[in-house]
């Protein structure tokens, strides 16, 4: 607990119901970064605040809001695609090809495992140019049954880590993303944690240029800048 | 459309990836899922509909941009995008000095959901409102009343104190005992 903990206690609550103002917002998550105690009674009382929304009376929106924004939202995707134009002659082919979702990239992943595929570096490539699905080597001594997969758009960007079987990270710890470059472990920015069946997945910002593997360890909640564990699962890119 | 029956079999966390990569078909299902409730919401706390209109708009198209990345391990989708509105609400809330907003009277309530329109996760959602407002009512009046204040509101523990006559460390600590003991009535915690 930190000396200043007295002090800033009482913020708590109004911290999460957002009645702070905020300098002191910002005051008091400087506070939290170094104080353990309020963390913990954050994460706790955190269950009563993101409740409140959910008692509010539904009121249909209007659909004229929903035409206003799909209607930016189309106009800037365009703008997106004449800023990466493709090939003209190719346009019409790749409009046909199937477009990879996770679901499908999560869907590969179980067909690879269905034929005994649970180890070793898999390569799939399932149209949408050139994406990728690469299946994870995963140390079955800490997950029997785990499996993963990393889905990568064909442009190496906004990488999805799809995972299943594994453990839970144990309490008080997360799961955390590395990339490997030049030989470095370095925090991918991606944090995640498993569900039922050991079910997760993290999207991994930026880009993968220059990535030599993608691995998972588990570390302490928020994260480490170097691993602390040997990787519960690597997929190795080049 | 096939591509938009794919994605709807997809749990939020993954069509909030892919909405972010840039597939608008995804972003407008995720719209589908979570405006109704990021409206509601707005709408409960400005009181009108056209601020409400702008607010949502706004945060979403703010998802759309990608300016805020959707970390799962923090929050739900439901629960991160509500987040965001109810931030943005407070910020246009607190632009407005004279602070002043038109409850949900009369207008809108012909627009709130009759029971032949609710659907079944409409039915569970209400249930789910109910719950929450049964915990908030066991709550003293002068806890949910800051709470209110503060979480509906959008006031500053400092304008609360204000209102009420009292002493701003009062407020703050009516506002931590009322969510401890709302934990405690939502989770079933005996301490």
């Amino acid at each position: 607990m930190s000396r200043d903990h007295e002090q800033y206690e009482e913020n708590v609550g109004a911290y999460l119901l957002g009645a702070l103002p905020e300098l002191e917002a910002e005051v008091f998550e400087r506070h939290l970064d170094s104080c353990g105690s309020c963390r913990r009674e954050l994460e706790q009382l955190r269950v009563a605040s993101e409740a409140l929304p959910r008692a509010v009376e539904p009121v249909v929106p209007p659909p004229e809001l929903k035409e206003s924004l799909m209607k930016t939202v189309w106009a800037e995707a365009a703008q997106r695609e004449e800023a990466q134009p493709k090939r003209r002659w190719l346009r019409p082919f790749l409009e046909r090809l199937p477009r990879l979702t996770p679901a499908i990239a999560a869907a590969a992943a179980v067909c690879v495992l269905a034929i005994g595929v649970g180890l070793g570096i898999g390569l799939s490539q399932i149209g949408g140019g050139n994406s990728k699905t690469l299946t994870a080597l995963v140390d079955h001594s800490v997950a029997p049954s785990g499996a993963a997969s990393l889905h990568v758009p064909g442009d190496r960007k906004n990488a999805l880590l799809t995972v299943q079987g594994l453990p839970a990270p144990g309490a008080g710890r997360v799961y955390e993303v590395w990339v490997q470059r030049g030989g470095t472990m370095q925090p991918a920015g991606a944090l995640f944690s498993v569900g039922t069946g050991g079910s997760g997945s993290a999207g991994i910002p930026g880009s993968l240029k220059g990535v030599e593997a993608v691995a998972v360890t588990a570390e302490h909640d928020g994260g480490a800048l170097k691993p602390t564990q040997m990787p519960v699962l690597t997929v190795k890119l080049s | 459309m096939k591509q938009t029956k794919d994605l709807t079999r997809l749990a939020d966390e993954e069509l909030m990836h892919v909405a972010q990569g840039g597939d608008p078909h995804a972003f407008e299902l995720l719209y589908d899922r979570h405006g109704g409730a990021a409206f509601s919401l707005a709408y409960r706390m400005v009181g009108t509909r056209a601020v409400a209109e702008d607010i949502v708009q706004e945060a979403f198209l703010s998802i759309w941009r990608s300016k805020v990345r959707y970390e799962r391990e923090r929050a739900s989708v439901r629960t991160w995008v509500l987040g965001i509105v109810h931030h943005r609400t407070i910020d246009a809330l607190r632009r407005n000095l004279v602070h002043e907003r038109r409850r949900a009277s009369a207008e809108g309530i012909e627009e709130r959901l009759g029971a032949r329109e609710l659907t079944d996760v409409e039915a569970v959602r209400r249930e789910e409102a109910r719950e929450v407002r049964a915990a908030l009512s066991t709550l003293p009046g002068e806890q949910s009343r800051v709470i209110e204040l503060a979480y509906y509101g959008g006031f500053t523990h400092t304008q609360i104190a204000e209102m009420l006559d009292m002493p701003v460390g009062t407020v703050k600590g009516r506002m931590r005992l009322g969510l401890e003991k709302m934990r405690r009535e939502m989770t079933g915690a005996t301490a």
